[in-house]
């Protein structure tokens, strides 16, 4: 069922511009029965920061994970800087210049802050393979210093953190490590208000910079609007809608997605009437055959099962 | 207090601690317990357990466990003296033995990261393997030992096991490297990382089965190290799998009591060798005190619960933490 289009549904195509960085094509990834994106067309210009948006599920952490090299898609392709992208890990996506912060942080409780952000790139007393413990703490309080992130002790574990220092620390990794394309996904979830107000602030001052081109997943609409040039929404597994900040609103935006949410509604509404007329016909071919009542009860139990199942959604 | 703070803080701080009032109890209480005498006798009893407990560690970091270690330690030597009799010389045929200890360990870390078996259950049947292969391999009889003699130790025995200090000084040897490398190397953050969290460690771009096949191949080739060191001491090996799996718990308690958790993501190499030495002075220091033999276990047990409780509560003082 889900990869056919619903009626009326709109399907963003590939669109491009001279200076994009990264573009997306067709992408498609399922995980066993579940289609996670099906068609998704996405480019993202030099220094631009790209809002992208979705209900839980819509699969946007997925499609980051695509891009980020953790997971493979199934159909569909790549392209970064004109050229044909194809990362075979998230190490290899670091070398090509694309960092991520997941939204589970991908952060270390036991190792310290400055090991978390050195972790995959640690510094070394090469060629003896010894961390050289002493410059990455060096780094590591300059980079946070820079980004204007205050942690009383690097060295403590990262489980001692708040979640807002948890966040920035996870943020200032993927920062530090000289990319050139960001991948955040929900930086702002479990920030407080001037925690997040500093990660929008370190956003604002990349983009004054030009260099550094984001794709950051959000939940918020306001936030998208205060923080994105752009902005993409995932529904369904497709792209639904693409366009500038400037042109659209946070009436637009809601106005899509609790559209989409009554039609799914609907179509569920719709398949279990489908599915509780169905039961009943088999009900009553079985009880017209040999079995007899005890057949035909075992069935009925089947069918109110069924339906119950259906639509607790849908009150 | 500056001092006692400072210990106590450490990871190993409370078996330090634990090991000291051991030792302090069965020095005052017996006339022999501290003398050069009895450091000697517990010498054999606490170094093998604190070398193979080093490679245990490195595998609970992890949150995994090798059950296979007193069965590779049983194992190896045989398979080293079936390589020496085919002709291959002393020295390459005990390096061969211990690759095959590891390859050994490199099937264990197969399973558990590729096919994705619990590292208790992998393990358990390489125990049970490689303890019936023992058994078949030597016909059930014990062997005479490649390079040794009844009549004394041999040059080749003082340095691999024979000599009073041989197995101490490979101990501290494997001791200090293994914990160098668990706290200052990209290997030792790696296997405190896929212990901690291992998705995020893989999100972070850790090779989280790589790291896992590579802890489980370190921790069966110093077993069978440890093997071959010990027959060599003993100048005959005999295959006796309940003697082997004793080993094993050993390990394991050394590995405990030493500070480190079975639930993964922190360990140290140093607190699993007090904890060896800790079993060790335990069950020589009950042994000169004259508890009967049908007592030792019993009072070993009890011991070790009460080290274990102490253990616990010190930590718990350290770190602040509560009980959830």
């Amino acid at each position: 069922m889900p990869d056919q289009a619903f009626a009326g549904e709109q399907i963003v195509g590939p669109s491009t511009a001279d200076d994009d960085v990264l573009r997306v094509e067709h992408i498609a990834k399922r995980f066993g029965p579940i289609t996670a994106l099906r068609d998704v067309n996405l480019h993202l210009r030099k220094g631009e920061v790209l809002g992208l948006l979705g209900d839980n599920g819509a699969g946007k952490s997925t499609l980051v994970k695509i891009i980020c090299g953790f997971q493979k898609q199934d159909a569909g392709s790549m392209w970064l800087k004109g050229e044909p992208y194809v990362p075979k890990s998230v190490l290899d996506a670091r070398a090509h210049g694309i960092d991520v912060v997941y939204q589970d942080l991908a952060l270390i409780d036991q190792l310290s802050v400055y090991h978390n952000l050195f972790l995959r790139r640690e510094a070394v007393f090469s060629p003896i393979p010894v961390l050289n413990n002493l410059r990455m703490r060096r780094e590591a309080r300059k980079a946070l210093d820079e980004i204007g992130i205050h942690i009383p002790d690097i060295r403590a574990p990262v489980a001692r953190l708040s979640g807002g220092q948890r966040q920035a620390i996870a943020v200032a990794r993927a920062m530090t490590g000289d990319a050139d394309i960001l991948l955040l996904d929900e930086p702002l979830a479990a920030m407080g208000a001037r925690e997040g107000a500093l990660i929008l602030d370190v956003i604002s001052e990349l983009k004054e910079q030009g260099n550094v081109s984001i794709i950051m997943i959000l939940h918020n609409y306001v936030t998208v609007f205060q923080a994105c040039d752009r902005v993409s929404l995932i529904q369904d597994g497709v792209i639904a809608l693409d366009k500038p900040t400037s042109e659209t609103s946070v009436e637009e935006l809601t106005e899509i997605v609790v559209e989409e949410y009554r039609r799914a509604r609907q179509a569920e509404h719709a398949a279990n009437a489908a599915a509780v007329t169905a039961e009943h016909t088999a009900d009553a071919k079985q009880g017209d055959g040999a079995e007899g009542g005890n057949g035909a009860q075992g069935s009925e139990g089947d069918a109110a099962g069924g339906a119950g199942a259906g639509p607790p959604r849908a009150e | 207090m500056g001092l006692v703070k400072r210990v106590l803080t450490l990871r190993e701080g409370s078996i330090i601690v634990v090991t000291l009032v051991t030792f302090a109890y069965f020095a005052i209480s017996t006339s022999n317990f501290a003398t050069g005498g009895s450091f000697k006798a517990l010498l054999p009893y606490f170094a093998p357990l604190a070398m193979i407990a080093a490679g245990e560690v490195f595998v609970m970091i992890l949150g995994e466990i090798d059950l296979s270690v007193g069965a590779v330690y049983l194992f190896t030597p045989f398979i080293w003296h079936v390589l020496h009799h085919a002709g291959i010389p002393l020295y390459p045929s005990i390096i061969l033995a211990v690759l095959v200890a590891m390859g050994i360990g490199a099937i264990n870390g197969i399973f558990v990261a590729y096919v994705g078996i619990a590292s208790f259950v992998a393990t358990l049947g390489m125990l049970f393997l490689l303890d019936g292969l023992a058994l078949v391999i030597s016909h059930s009889t014990p062997i005479q030992v490649p390079g040794t003699s009844i009549s004394g130790v041999t040059s080749f025995g003082q340095i691999f096991g024979g000599g009073t200090y041989s197995e101490l000084f490979w101990a501290i040897g494997i001791v200090i490297i293994l914990q160098i490398v668990l706290s200052f190397s990209r290997w030792g953050l790696y296997t405190v990382s896929v212990g901690s969290n291992r998705l995020a460690a893989a999100e972070a771009g850790v090779r989280t089965r790589m790291i896992t096949i590579r802890n489980f191949v370190l921790c069966a080739g110093i077993a069978g190290f440890v093997g071959i060191l010990e027959v060599v001491r003993v100048t005959s090996a005999t295959p006796d799998p309940s003697g082997s799996n004793t080993i094993l718990l050993q390990v394991v308690a050394a590995a405990i009591i030493g500070g480190t958790l079975m639930t993964g993501g922190d360990g140290t190499i140093v607190g699993a060798f007090i904890g060896a030495l800790f079993l060790g002075i335990l069950t020589e220091g009950l042994t000169i005190k004259g508890v009967s033999a049908n007592y030792l276990d019993l009072y070993l047990g009890i011991a070790i619960l009460i080290a274990m409780t102490l253990n616990t509560i010190v930590r718990r003082v350290r770190t602040g933490a509560g009980r959830a």
